[in-house]
């Protein structure tokens, strides 16, 4: 991650929290914590520093590429048997996962005719707790109609609703981080992921790396949805350029098409 | 229900550490790219990764292993890549530039790169000099600048010194526009970059 001198307030704000939570009276005692560990110290400093905010059915438009052509696609030629994997990394506190599971059995009509499966990963473990409980206040519900909310959500107290069981069970949690190929290899092959708004916080050499780490993540074939800001070409020459209707993705190409 | 939740498997051990060399060298093109990915941060491979760039012709294994040397870094990789910059495959010219930016230890490389006697390799290595700290860029750019007499490398200096380096560089820029003043283009050149420097003084 990178932080340029306009992030400044931001890292002392962050920096003087952690402080304060571990008690330390001064930069140098909290510094010494942190290159120690002491209490998992690192993991609580990343998490510090993660954006996390988000709602469901953000950037919709990729939501309806993935429904209208992007699986489409992935079952041409395909047997049933063989599960659609679909990756959201970082997937914050569960909302895009969860979106997509919502999608798919709201928009994509042969739903019922394959086995899904989605995982959610973010570097921080805080959030993938949050992910996993599934309670949501009403900004990350403010793009769902209230019929969805009606059959997806049960309320949970105050201005917070509880998404329902079935959806919460079918998503799989996974803590990653992006750049590192280790805990990246143990995910397989996806069809599709999604890692939107994270590129942008890393320098040159971690957003080559973490391209390399999603290439080698996708099937021969499988697609890539990056945010709407963000561009694979200017970061790593291994994808190709798809433009559908309603979105540009990045593609791994099939093995014989690199030369 | 479609959905099916499968939770991830444990973390996968590396690749044997042993075979990574040979499987660079005649694996398939799949584990030609895990070989390669898998040798980043390890300096005695670097050379043995830079080798493999002259024969391995799949895109994304030659992008593997420059991604491998930039997480490498150092002088080994530094010096596993600048053959390359003499290469006549612009392909591999291109990724060991790229490469190469990312790498803090070319610094120490410059004043050399600058000075080749090859002006193609004097041109590119202008590139390298983008993410330098501003005065030690305006050092050697200037440096160069005086002594060159390639128009295109004068160019390709004075496009990077109006970008990254200090006011200090218009005298040198000034003296350069009175050296190539039969040629409409570099006074051009020579005049945007001065008017950016001057922008930012």
């Amino acid at each position: 991650m990178v932080f340029t001198e306009a992030k400044r307030y931001f890292v002392e704000r962050r920096v003087a929290e952690r402080m304060t939570a571990t008690g330390s009276g001064s930069f140098a005692s909290y510094f010494a914590r942190l290159r120690s560990d002491a209490g998992g110290e690192i993991e609580q400093f990343v998490n510090a520093f993660t954006v996390n905010e988000t709602y469901f059915y953000r950037e919709e438009h990729q939501l309806l590429c993935l429904s209208k052509n992007l699986l489409n696609e992935r079952t041409m030629r395909r047997s049933a048997t063989d599960p659609l994997r679909i990756w959201s990394a970082p997937c914050s506190t569960g909302e895009e996962p969860y979106s997509i599971a919502m999608w798919l059995l709201e928009n994509w009509p042969a739903v019922d005719a394959w086995n899904i499966e989605i995982l959610g990963s973010d570097i921080d473990t805080r959030v993938l707790e949050a992910a996993t409980t599934g309670v949501y206040g009403r900004r990350a519900l403010m793009r769902l109609s209230e019929d969805l909310i009606a059959r997806y959500f049960r309320p949970a107290g105050d201005e917070r609703w509880r998404l329902i069981e079935d959806i919460r069970g079918s998503v799989a949690f996974s803590p990653v981080n992006l750049v590192d190929d280790a805990q990246m290899r143990r995910f397989g092959a996806f069809d599709v992921i999604f890692c939107r708004n994270v590129l942008i916080y890393f320098d040159d050499a971690s957003r080559r790396a973490a391209a390399e780490n999603l290439y080698a993540a996708l099937a021969p074939g499988g697609f890539i949805c990056l945010g709407h800001t963000e561009s694979m070409s200017r970061i790593s020459p291994l994808f190709e350029v798809r433009r559908f209707d309603d979105a540009i993705v990045y593609q791994r190409p099939q093995e014989a098409a690199h030369g | 229900m479609p959905l099916i939740r499968r939770d991830p498997p444990p973390p996968a051990s590396p690749p044997p550490d042993s075979d990574l060399l040979a499987t660079l060298a005649d694996g398939s093109a799949e584990a030609r790219f895990t070989a390669a990915r898998a040798l980043a941060g390890r300096r005695d491979a670097a050379l043995a990764l830079g080798a493999a760039l002259q024969t391995e012709a799949d895109g994304r294994v030659r992008e593997a292993i420059f991604g491998s040397l930039v997480r490498t870094g150092g002088d080994e990789a530094v010096k596993a890549l600048l053959p390359y910059l003499r290469a006549e495959d612009a392909g591999l010219r291109g990724g060991a530039i790229n490469a190469l930016s990312e790498i803090a230890a070319v610094a120490s490389y410059l004043d050399a790169l600058l000075s080749d006697a090859d002006p193609d390799v004097r041109l590119l290595s202008c590139e390298l000099v983008r993410r330098l700290p501003p005065s030690e860029a305006t050092r050697l750019l200037c440096g160069l600048l005086d002594r060159e007499t390639e128009a295109n490398v004068c160019t390709a200096a004075a496009e990077v010194l109006a970008e990254v380096g200090e006011p200090n560089a218009e005298g040198t820029l000034q003296r350069c526009a009175a050296r190539f003043s039969e040629h409409p283009f570099l006074s051009f050149a020579f005049k945007a970059a001065i008017a950016r420097l001057s922008a930012r003084g």
